[in-house]
């Protein structure tokens, strides 16, 4: 039972990742590609890490830190990306 | 270790790595360098060498592609004098800005009060070329040999004359 | 496990191709902070697959080393295009 539900999560997971890297391949500016990427990167993978939590439970420190790290420096990363990005694009 | 995947895997890094010798921007080819450290340390892992891919992160992701950064962002640049009354006008700075694009250099104009301080910055080395009025026609000098040769190829007469200036002798040559 | 790996390396080729043939440096940065979050992933699931803790490690400080030079990086970019203007 947990199996099956580890793999589905997995599948959602990798379901999300593919949602979110085809914006890449749009003509959309950055700012909506960056969008697309933090809901894969971050909920997808986040997804993905609950996944692996449920097949290896023995292993959850680990697994939590990545949790922990990922959600911290992913949107993080994502806020500086915007700042960075879109501050050019005023003096344009 | 016979696993399929790991054939895929290992196929990503001679991908990546023609990417990186393709790219002509230095720039550009920072970012894709750090991306080919990403994937250098994903294959890494993969075939088993923790600590090798750990210091592939720590070195070729983040510690060479910033401080090779800082270079780029220091060395390629020309930096313009000009005289503080004509500052960002006529053609000749358009030009000069599409030239430094192609090169994939930055252009940087300094404005200087007067005449002595233009020929002053130039003799120590704060600039690399410096324009000035000369009746209708803008005067251009430069001390690189480099840049002469590119200026001399890209910009017409008719828009400015052109001289070199040799600093380690001084002599000028009209 | 070995399809959805395969999958994962599938999505990894999109980003790879967008950072290669986009001109603009902050589709490259784009590209790259997706790739580096990948491959961590990537490699969190291999080793998990394996069952080897050395390597999960190792996921995570590339994890977060990978997002802290990423930001290093992109200030250092926006830097140098503000002299540009």
């Amino acid at each position: 039972m947990i199996d099956i539900l580890s793999y589905l999560l997995l599948v959602v997971g990798i379901v999300f990742w593919f949602w979110g890297t085809f914006q890449l391949l749009s003509r959309q500016s950055v700012l909506v590609k960056l969008h697309g990427l933090s809901v894969s990167d971050t909920l997808g993978s986040m997804i993905m890490l609950v996944a692996l939590l449920l097949k290896i439970p023995r292993e959850w420190p680990l697994l939590l830190l990545g949790l922990i790290c990922l959600v911290l420096w992913n949107t993080m990363l994502g806020y500086v990306l915007a700042y960075t990005s879109s501050d050019r694009s005023e003096h344009d | 270790m016979t696993e399929t995947y790991v054939y895929f895997i290992v196929a990503l890094l001679p991908l990546s790595a023609l990417m990186l010798v393709l790219q002509v921007n230095p720039l550009h080819a920072l970012v894709i360098r750090g991306l080919l450290g990403a994937i250098a340390a994903l294959v890494d892992a993969v075939l088993g060498a923790a600590d090798v891919a750990l210091t592939e992160a720590l070195v070729g992701t983040m510690l060479s592609v910033t401080l090779y950064a800082i270079a780029v962002r220091s060395s390629l640049v020309l930096r313009f004098g000009v005289l503080t009354d004509n500052k960002d006008d006529g053609e000749l700075f358009h030009l000069l800005r599409n030239i430094c694009r192609q090169y994939h250099l930055r252009f940087k104009l300094i404005s200087y009060p007067d005449q002595e301080s233009l020929e002053a910055a130039l003799r120590n080395k704060e600039i690399q070329a410096f324009a000035h009025e000369q009746d209708t026609n803008y005067h251009t000098i430069t001390r690189v040999k480099r840049l002469y040769e590119i200026l001399e190829t890209e910009l017409s007469p008719s828009i400015t004359s052109l001289t070199y200036q040799n600093l380690t002798n001084s002599v000028e040559k009209h | 496990m070995n399809g959805i790996l395969i999958a994962m390396i599938i999505t990894l080729l999109i980003p790879l191709y967008t950072g290669f043939y986009h001109d603009e440096i902050w589709e490259k940065m784009l590209a790259f902070a997706t790739i580096s979050c990948k491959t961590a992933m990537m490699i969190l699931v291999i080793s998990v697959l394996r069952d080897d803790w050395m390597i999960g490690v190792v996921a995570i400080i590339v994890l977060s080393v990978g997002n802290a030079g990423l930001m290093l990086l992109a200030h250092l970019i926006k830097r140098l295009d503000e002299e540009k203007i």
